[in-house]
């Protein structure tokens, strides 16, 4: 029976749906598209749109920089110079490339100073550093996360906390990684991280946009007041979520019932729109960015539009070791967390929030 | 459902949605040694690329892939499970991939069946699941596969 009932089972997740209006005080939208930090796709829809305007254009194509560092050793994360450059000075943030989190050891530098260790066991105990058990390592412990807080140790660069961890990086376990990097810079100075990593194989990059427009697309109808939608007369919150995947994954919309293939379709009630607007940007996304992106969308309906709703879509690295905030992250069949705003004209907003079964509950 | 300053939550984290686990996966017909199909196999894994398998020489279109499909659920688990409903949400035939969905509950079998399937019509072949998530959302993206020069 045990094994019959393993058969059926499926790793959990959990879809978090709410509402709000931006004009509401207690609105947290701000505050969750900030701490999202590593975010790998963002993308939006708009319907009865064919072209996007100008703002908006360029809003999407000055998404980057994002940088790529080989092979660079993690002492160099932890220099003074390093923070009083990069990370006293706005929001640095790093990431691993091409690390597996749920196998491999990976690194994220998080905006607030804070360095996150995600290591295997052997690395763990090789580098001699203080941290704790992943928080999904199951019976056997085969994770270990390690938090050090770069601002409190340059307060005191004499203290034995920063003596011990530069001699781990640089003599106990000198790691080594090809690092993600992204500066959003708050101040005046433009020191770069090209003319800083130039000893290092650095490379600029701009995240990827692809532009599209879809002709005669079935959209759900929906009311922004009834997030599990109205019999015969909206959708619900659950059903859009799914059917903005299909669109972006170039699902059919329209198969009947007992076709062969497929029988998935729009949910109902919907309408056809004569066209939408489509656009993702994949890279290394700074939540700034995106920020700028939703403040634009937040205005799309200052002047009269055709179109309902527009919705806003951000996927986070499945390979990052937090999700929102300090929350740890873990790949178990999968490593999603990502999030969508359903942005209505009334500025009124859903936020539906989607993690994985190695992830804590969104904020 | 949340409102702002709510406190109640959308789903359970215990609690399957059902209809919801989707897979996207690839298949192609490898060479006959096996030796060398699961070396083309690994190699695939690392990089992921539109010529993945070059002597595939078998084409499927998407009516014949959910044939296999549901008799590679058959052979394993028997009628009833075979009668899933499986729907295959995308196709792609030049590059044999497709985005697959099945209930939660079916996940596990559909996968398994997947994993052991081992030949299509005398020609051996391997299926390489990419990703699985229950949101299909998830699936129009891959971080994992942001490749930089």
């Amino acid at each position: 029976m045990a094994t019959l009932r393993r058969l059926r089972e499926a790793p959990r997740h959990l879809l978090v749906c709410e509402k709000s209006n931006f004009g509401n005080h207690k609105s947290r939208h701000w505050h969750l598209v900030q701490t999202h930090y590593y975010n790998y796709r963002v993308s939006f829809l708009i319907p009865e749109c064919g072209i996007l305007s100008e703002e908006l254009k360029n809003l999407v194509m000055q998404t980057g920089p994002y940088y790529f560092v080989k092979n660079l050793p993690l002492y160099e994360l932890i220099t003074p110079e390093f923070i009083s450059t990069f990370i006293k000075k706005g929001s640095c943030y790093a990431l691993t490339y091409n690390t597996n989190i749920d196998e491999d050891n990976t690194v994220a530098l998080l905006p607030n100073g804070k360095l996150i260790l995600s290591l295997d066991k052997d690395t763990y105990e090789e580098t001699g550093l203080q941290g704790h058990p992943s928080q999904f390592s199951g019976r056997k412990i085969m994770k270990f996360i390690v938090s050090i807080d770069l601002m409190e140790l340059s307060l005191n660069l004499d203290s034995k906390k920063y003596e011990r961890i530069s001699w781990s990086f640089k003599e106990k376990k000198p790691l080594k990684f090809d690092f993600l990097l992204a500066w959003h810079n708050t101040g005046s100075e433009e020191s770069t991280m090209m003319s800083y990593f130039s000893k290092y194989q650095i490379q600029e990059h701009q995240p990827k946009v692809a532009l599209s427009t879809v002709r005669d697309l079935q959209c759900p109808v929906l009311q922004s007041s009834e997030l599990e939608g109205a019999p015969e007369v909206s959708c619900q919150a659950l059903e859009l979520f799914d059917w903005l995947g299909a669109v972006f994954s170039n699902v059919s919309l329209n198969n009947e019932p007992n076709n062969f293939i497929s029988t998935y379709c729009c949910p109902q009630p919907s309408t056809v729109v004569a066209k939408a607007y489509l656009c993702t940007i994949t890279g290394f996304i700074l939540p700034e960015k995106i920020c700028l992106l939703l403040e634009h969308l937040c205005h799309y309906f200052d002047e009269l539009k055709l179109a309902p709703w527009v919705t806003l879509s951000v996927q986070g690295f499945a390979d990052s070791p937090v999700s929102w905030g300090k929350n740890e992250h873990g790949f178990w069949k999968g490593g999603e967390h990502l999030y969508n705003f359903v942005i209505f004209n009334n500025q009124d907003y859903w936020l539906q929030m989607a993690v994985g079964a190695n992830d804590h509950c969104p904020p | 459902m949340r409102g702002a300053g709510g406190a109640a939550w959308a789903a359970s984290p215990f609690q399957p949605r059902a209809l919801r686990a989707s897979v996207r996966c690839r298949a192609g017909s490898g060479l006959q040694r096996r030796g060398r199909l699961w070396n083309r196999v690994l190699s695939a894994l690392r990089a992921p690329g539109a010529r993945e398998f070059q002597d595939c020489g078998v084409g499927l279109n998407a009516a014949q892939f959910k044939q296999l499909l549901i008799s590679a659920v058959k052979d394993l688990f028997g009628e009833v499970d075979a009668a899933l409903p499986l729907d295959i949400l995308t196709y792609e035939e030049k590059t044999l991939s497709a985005i697959l969905r099945i209930c939660s509950s079916g996940l596990v079998k559909l996968w398994s069946s997947l994993t052991l399937l081992g030949s299509y019509k005398g020609k051996k072949c391997a299926f390489r699941v990419i990703q699985v998530s229950p949101f299909l959302l998830a699936l129009s993206g891959n971080s994992r596969e942001l490749v930089l020069d």
